[in-house]
Order: C-alpha cells, then sequence, then structure tokens
C-alpha cells in the first residue's frame, strides 16, 4: 500500500472512525454549532456542557468521513475538563497547524491526536479533520 | 446490448482517442491516470490546445471592434464558432445562441432576462428532483424576489423523474419548467422530448440543462423545439469559461439585456441607450474569445469521430460499469436508472466517499466524491455524499476495471 495512505489512514483513526466516542446528542447543551463542509456535505453538530467555565462533556453527531469522524471523536475526550477559553485556543492553533505545511500539530508525544498527522500530506483532506475543531470554536461562541 | 459484464468493444475510431488527450499521459502517484470525473469537467485534446495557442499566436486582438487585419480575423473567428455550434446542436439560426460563461451564466441570464420581468407573487417555476444546484437556487434567489413559488418534482426509487407528477405540477401559474436532460449526479436520462412536448400544449417555457447530455448524445434543437438549452463547455472537451445559451429566438427577442457595457449597445447617450438584437444583447463586454475558438477546434474533434460513434460506445462502456460496481462486494449503486448516460454513483458499506476518493487517488484513479451539487438529490436518497465515476469517450474498459480493483483496495483498508 501507498506509504502516505499507510501514514493517513493510522491504526488509531480508524479505531476511531469505526468506534467513535461521544457519538450522540447533549440535551439542553450549554453551547451547540452545527458545521457543514459545503465542497462535500459533510455535517457535524457538536454539543458542549460545561460546569462553570470549564468543558464537563462534549458530544457529537455527524455524517462524515472517516477523518472528520475520528477527529470529532478524539476531540470529545481531548477537551475535556478544560476551560472554553483553553480549548478555544487549542482548537485555533491546532487548525492553523494543520494548515502550514512545516508547523508540527501542537501536539504532546503522548496525544492520540498525532494520529491525524497524516493528513498533511493530503491537502484535499485537511479540511476533514478541521471541521470538527471549527464547530467546537463555533460553538464556543454560541452561548445557548 | 452487450451481455451483463462482458467490456464492450472500443470502436476503431476511438481506439486512438487517449493518444489526442495529452494529460492522460502524465501519471498520478506513479500510476497511469484512469480519469473518471468527466461529469466534472473533461481533458481537453491536442486539436483543442493547439486551436487556443494558434489564437494567441496569431490572431489576438479584441472583436467586434478594430478595423485591423487581427480584430478582423479574430472576430471571424470567435462568429465562426457561434455557426458551428448551431450547426452543432442543429438550432434554426445561429442569433439564438449566447455564448455565456457556462450553464450556470445560461440560467442566471434567463432568470434576470426572460423570466423576472414577467413573474408576479403566485407564480410558479417548476423544476425536478434531479437539478444540479445551478437550476436550484437562481429560480430560488428569483422566487425570493419576486414571491413567486418552485415547485418541485419528485423521482422514483430508481433515480427516474415521476414523469405524471411533472406533467401534473404543470398548471396555469407556472411560468417556467426546466429540467436537466441527464443528471450529473446519478446519470439519469429524463424523456426530455415528453415533457417538452406537454410544455408547449400549456404554453409553458421550457429549459433544459444539457451540461451531461451534448457532449454524450446528438441534441437536435429542431427537433426538441425547446425554449432555452444550456450547457458548459468544459465538459466537452472544451476550455473553462465558455458555454452557451441556446434560445428560441422569438423569446430572445422579447427579453431584456443580462449585463450592461460595451459591445451589447445599439447607441449609447447620457439620456438613453438602446440595445443591439440577439445574441449580442446578451454578450457585454470583450468575451472568452480563445474559449469560443476552443470551442468550434472540440466540436471538430467531435464529429471526426462521429457522435453515433461516441453515444453507441458510451451507452455499452457506462452500462458496463454499473454492472460491475452493482457486482462488486461491499458497493450499493445509487440510482438504477432505466436510461443510463455518463455517470454512476455508489456508496461503499466500508468507507465513505470522500475515503474512497482518496484511496482511488493513491491507485491514479480520479473520481468525483461529494454531493455532486445535488444536495436536495442526496437528501432524497437518505445519504450526504456518493463516490461517482463518469466517462468519456477516452475511457476503456480497463479504466472501469482499474475501478474496480481499486475498491477492492478500500474494502481492504477498511472492511
Amino acid at each position: 500500500m501507498n506509504s502516505d495512505l499507510k501514514a493517513l489512514y493510522r491504526d488509531t483513526l480508524l479505531k476511531h472512525s469505526r468506534d467513535p466516542r461521544n457519538r450522540g446528542e447533549i440535551e439542553d447543551p450549554d453551547h451547540s454549532a452545527c458545521l457543514k463542509n459545503p465542497l462535500c456535505g459533510d455535517q457535524i453538530t457538536l454539543y458542549i456542557a460545561t460546569r462553570g467555565d470549564r468543558i464537563e462533556s462534549a458530544r457529537f453527531e455527524a455524517q462524515c468521513c472517516s477523518i472528520c469522524m475520528a477527529s470529532a471523536s478524539m476531540l470529545t475526550f481531548r477537551v475535556e475538563g478544560m476551560t472554553l477559553g483553553e480549548s478555544d485556543a487549542f482548537a485555533a492553533t491546532l487548525a492553523e497547524a494543520f494548515n502550514q505545511a512545516n508547523t508540527p500539530l501542537p501536539l504532546l508525544e503522548n496525544d492520540e491526536l498525532h494520529a491525524l498527522e497524516g493528513v498533511k500530506s493530503f491537502p484535499s483532506r485537511i479540511r476533514c479533520a478541521t471541521l470538527p475543531w471549527e464547530a467546537l470554536r463555533e460553538a464556543i461562541s454560541n452561548k445557548q | 446490448m452487450s451481455e451483463p459484464h462482458s467490456p464492450p468493444q472500443v470502436p476503431e475510431s476511438l481506439k486512438k482517442a487517449r493518444d489526442a488527450f495529452p494529460i492522460l499521459k502524465r501519471t498520478v502517484n506513479g500510476k497511469p491516470i484512469v480519469y473518471l470525473d468527466n461529469a466534472a469537467s473533461t481533458q481537453k485534446p491536442q486539436p483543442v490546445i493547439d486551436a487556443i495557442s494558434h489564437y494567441y499566436s496569431h490572431e489576438n486582438a479584441n472583436i467586434h471592434r478594430g478595423v485591423h487585419l487581427l480584430s478582423t480575423e479574430a472576430t471571424a473567428a470567435y462568429e465562426a464558432a457561434r455557426g458551428k455550434l448551431a450547426r452543432y446542436l442543429n438550432a434554426n439560426d445561429e442569433s439564438e445562441i449566447v455564448f455565456t460563461r457556462g450553464a450556470t451564466e445560461s440560467i442566471n441570464l434567463v432568470a434576470h432576462s426572460f423570466l423576472e420581468p414577467i413573474l408576479q407573487p403566485g407564480d410558479e417555476i417548476l423544476i425536478s428532483c434531479l437539478e444540479h444546484h445551478a437550476n436550484i437556487v437562481p429560480w430560488q434567489l428569483l422566487c425570493e424576489r419576486t414571491g413567486a413559488q418552485l415547485k418541485v418534482a419528485p423521482i422514483f426509487d430508481n433515480g427516474d423523474l415521476d414523469v405524471d407528477a411533472y406533467l401534473s405540477l404543470m398548471g396555469p401559474r407556472t411560468k417556467l419548467a426546466g429540467l436537466v436532460h441527464v443528471s450529473n449526479a446519478i446519470g439519469t436520462v429524463n424523456p426530455i422530448e415528453v415533457i417538452i412536448e406537454a410544455a408547449k400544449a400549456k404554453d409553458i417555457p421550457i429549459l433544459i440543462d444539457a451540461a451531461q447530455s451534448v457532449q454524450h448524445m446528438t441534441v437536435n434543437l429542431q427537433a426538441l423545439d425547446c425554449d432555452f438549452l444550456v450547457f458548459s463547455g468544459h465538459k466537452m472537451f472544451m476550455p473553462t469559461g465558455i458555454g452557451a445559451l441556446y434560445g428560441k429566438r422569438s423569446r430572445l427577442d422579447q427579453m431584456r439585456p443580462y449585463q450592461g457595457g460595451g459591445d451589447m449597445i445599439a447607441h449609447v447617450t447620457f439620456d438613453k441607450t438602446t440595445f443591439k438584437k440577439p445574441p449580442s444583447r446578451f454578450e457585454a463586454g470583450t468575451p472568452h474569445i480563445a474559449g469560443g475558438i476552443g470551442l468550434a477546434a472540440a466540436i471538430d474533434y467531435i464529429e471526426a469521430i462521429g457522435r453515433d460513434v461516441i453515444h453507441e460506445y458510451e451507452s455499452q462502456l457506462i452500462t458496463y460499469a454499473a454492472d460491475r460496481l452493482k457486482a462488486a462486494p461491499g458497493v450499493r449503486l445509487i440510482g438504477e436508472p432505466t436510461n443510463r448516460s455518463g455517470a454512476v454513483s455508489f456508496v461503499m458499506e466500508s468507507a465513505h466517499a470522500h475515503d474512497i476518493g482518496t484511496i482511488l487517488d493513491t491507485e491514479g484513479i480520479a473520481i468525483r466524491s461529494g454531493h455532486h451539487c445535488c444536495e436536495p438529490l442526496m437528501g432524497r436518497f437518505g445519504i450526504s455524499a456518493t463516490a461517482r465515476a463518469s466517462i468519456a469517450l477516452y475511457n476503456t474498459p480497463e479504466d472501469i476495471d482499474a475501478l474496480v480493483a481499486g475498491l477492492a483496495k478500500v474494502n481492504q483498508l477498511f472492511g
């Protein structure tokens, strides 16, 4: 198999896309947003429940490809416990790093999100990875 | 008819077709390119590339303006292209051909110049569920401006138009009927002859979106006798940015200008401007001259092969593609229309359309994945995206075999 393809569809990514975590709705979320990629029709709705300023839980519903699904799944547990401000800043830095060929993703060594690194070799798929993070930022700015 | 799964014979006049398209000699990800995204845009044959290069090298000048030789030659070449297209489509007269940027602009032109001035609140515009966004959104915008209503005829589960429903929606308030000839997303060929006849009987102007048919079959305007027909050149071996609106001369004559500017006026004063007759009235500004010249070269290229040969072969090839895909493990066709042309859409149990597209790309195979600018149609099938293979005259049964082999790799990775 093509080595870029192998790097794209890493086991962790495939695991998350086949069996995504935190898929579903949060009733009465404190924040939510629905984003669509008009190029392809992928759609994700992200729900956030907060306690004070901290994200208590995040869940999502999506009709999307494996990369978007895995990215959303990883997002939901990655932002748990962060403040809204921290998660917003993290989402912004992450999305920017995806779009800069020479900027590594801003992650610690053992972060599962490294599984998305291969997306950078496939420019047409970067938005698939960033869509959930854009939805997060949109949700944070949408107080229910 | 070919047997299911038996690959069609490539006719003699198409055996070397691939050689005429220089881009098809390149590799993609180290593999020979298998280009199956022709419904999005076709590749360009050498004669078209040469014609454009020759124009810029020898004839380039603005048209309809200069008395100098270059301008005279450029004008002659551009207007000859109009005549050639009129003959290709068998229009009554070349003044019925308005050059535009493509199907989208052609439809917007009809919305602005023909329909808007006669539309009243409560009037209706009829389209079908199979339409491309280009044949939906201009009408929606027009409805918002005028208080008219958009009516949408349904389709059957196999992707065929519900013709009776379409006909029954043609009512006393229908001021325009729009219909796609061939669905870009799922390949359905609509029975436009029946629909046009019914529209004429009820005196309803009808617009045919022929963006996916003019390159695959003979479109005979005098036989069809529709009011408007639109297409984009880049989907039939021509450059991007050139296409046409065919309008019956009696319709064009009653239409207001589209854009204002040079070349569309008869006389200008600060008090009042008068306009040229069609088609010039709708062609403000310097047009895509090289595009028109490329368009003429593409028509010559197609006619040298023969439209009947192309149609016969492509019909067999797309049937072969649909049969092979239907039999492929984990593949489900979206739309199994009674008459198919050009395209076949599918989804897979194991993978989303985008993942299919990426994996095929690494095999050098170009398909389209997404909603194909037909979101309402995708919604009708309860999905957000399909993978679509679409053919042109240079595709071969081996291309289809490569696609099916590529899908086995998708299953291997995601299954």
